[in-house]
């Protein structure tokens, strides 16, 4: 870990990493309901504190990860867990901090085989929607969906659907995708959420 | 918390495996029904007693969790009081007899009577997680089978049992299909609790320490137990029966005899449901 960042952090590897972990699961297991890491997040200073705090979570040397060209983030990851830098197509995590790199991202990130499909990216996109922004209806269908979710979606998730449909993944290959913003508030769309009819 | 567990990390589990683990399990509830594979941890337990149950539960819990665990339905059995133990000692989390209270339910063998809530979760202690083994020994080839959705000897075992006995004979461990894609072992639970995992407001999770297996149910996601059309999926039917303690006839009854004077008795599996039930009248 390097001198600065050690200096800068005081997140609990135990209990913080549990509470994270678990507000993930909730996410995951409930697509598009929003949770937020705040809480575990503000232990890390800067922008990208809800990244790190998420890395912090889940890597460790056993896993890969790649940040799209963004150093400072790349080096803070490394340096805080020990996982391997790596390409976008063999990156188990990737941290997607600018939406002109997720058409790049999800067009190469791994996507599992049919018979190893948990061997596919999942994708952390720093989600910055501000209020200037036009809001779009997106209705969500899929497990953990009671029937249908209609959500005011932001530009990257609506991208990011765009993105990931056209690559006609057969399931249960696929990608899972999480976002985060910089306030900590978090949702997750994993493989099987698809855009549905609005009601 | 006691002077031996602090000798230990929270939890027990050092945070790598933790860490192993819980991504193991996000895999899990993305992709409904795959068992996603896990380097099982040594635990001061055997494998096949609940080790991945407990590695799972031990993965996820954090101190404003509220653990139940139950045996075959019982908050008092061996496994279950033994298991409570454990986690409580190297946690101090605050333990209960009640489904509604509890945040993690860790079980072998039932699903609670009283439905599971939005933000429970069920962890399911798992021996045999593969649903094909009974057809298949080899690990390469099930794995194949799973990928190429070739389910076919298991309906082919399902259609057999039809004509040599006229009815399906599996008791418990009745296969499902989650989400229309992977058939699913539903660990040893009874067929009468198969119906409790689809579109559940809860999460299931099941832990296979042994064989080193993850898998999951998220909520609301379809899980059709194996039928044909013209034979419709059956539960266990307890008609004409009654809990000898609380007189319940809609829950799961055991058996039980008398040594004494021969004499036969049925009573609620979920002794935490029967016993909330006694304490109403």
């Amino acid at each position: 870990m390097t001198a600065a960042l050690s200096k800068k952090h005081d997140f609990d590897v135990v209990f913080d990493s549990q509470k994270v972990f678990r507000l993930v699961l909730e996410a995951l297991s409930h697509p598009a309901r929003e949770v937020s890491i705040l809480e575990c997040a503000r232990r890390f200073g800067g922008k990208h504190s809800a990244l790190l705090a998420l890395a912090l979570t889940l890597l460790d040397n056993e896993v890969s990860f790649n940040t799209c060209e963004n150093h400072q983030l790349s080096d803070d990851i490394a340096a805080l867990t020990l996982a391997h830098r790596s390409t976008v197509d063999k990156a188990d995590f990737i941290f997607v901090c600018n939406l002109d790199d997720l058409k790049d991202v999800i067009e190469h990130a791994k996507c599992g085989t049919l018979e190893n499909p948990h061997q596919s990216a999942t994708i952390v996109i720093l989600d910055e929607q501000g209020n200037d922004v036009p809001a779009h209806r997106l209705c969500l269908v899929g497990p953990g969906i009671d029937v249908s979710r209609t959500v005011t979606a932001s530009p990257a998730l609506k991208q990011a659907l765009i993105l990931r449909d056209a690559q006609h993944y057969e399931y249960p290959q696929g990608i899972d995708l999480l976002f985060v913003s910089g306030k900590g508030e978090l949702y997750a769309i994993p493989r099987l959420v698809r855009q549905g009819e609005v009601g | 918390m006691t002077k031996a567990s602090r000798n230990y990390n929270y939890a027990f589990l050092d945070e790598g495996s933790k860490r192993e683990i819980r991504r193991a399990t996000l895999k899990a509830v993305a992709i409904p029904g795959y068992q996603v594979p896990f380097g099982s941890r040594e635990l001061p337990i055997g494998r096949g007693w609940g080790t991945g149950g407990i590695q799972l539960t031990l993965s996820l819990i954090g101190p404003g969790d509220v653990l139940k665990v139950i045996d075959q339905g019982s908050d008092e059995s061996v496994n279950a009081v033994n298991i409570k133990k454990f986690v409580g000692l190297c946690t101090n989390v605050e333990t209960t007899t009640e489904a509604q209270r509890a945040t993690l339910i860790q079980t072998r063998h039932r699903i609670p009577e009283r439905d599971l809530e939005d933000g429970q979760i069920l962890i399911f202690q798992v021996p045999l997680p593969e649903p094909l083994r009974i057809v298949e020994a080899r690990e390469e080839i099930t794995k194949k089978m799973h990928a190429e959705k070739d389910y076919a000897p298991l309906w082919l075992q399902l259609y057999e049992s039809l004509i040599r006995y006229s009815k399906v004979t599996i008791g418990a461990e009745y296969p499902c299909l989650v989400e229309g894609r992977y058939m699913m072992n539903p660990s040893p639970i009874p067929k009468y609790d198969n119906p409790k995992l689809h579109e559940a407001k809860c999460l299931y999770l099941f832990g296979a320490g042994r064989e080193k297996k993850i898998y999951a149910i998220p909520p609301y996601t379809e899980v059709v137990s194996l039928a044909f059309d013209d034979v419709p999926f059956e539960k266990e039917s307890f008609e004409g029966r009654h809990c000898r303690l609380c007189g319940a006839t809609n829950t799961y009854l055991d058996e039980v005899f008398d040594q004494r004077t021969g004499a036969q008795y049925h009573q609620c599996s979920d002794s935490s449901y029967c016993r909330e039930q006694r304490g109403k009248d």
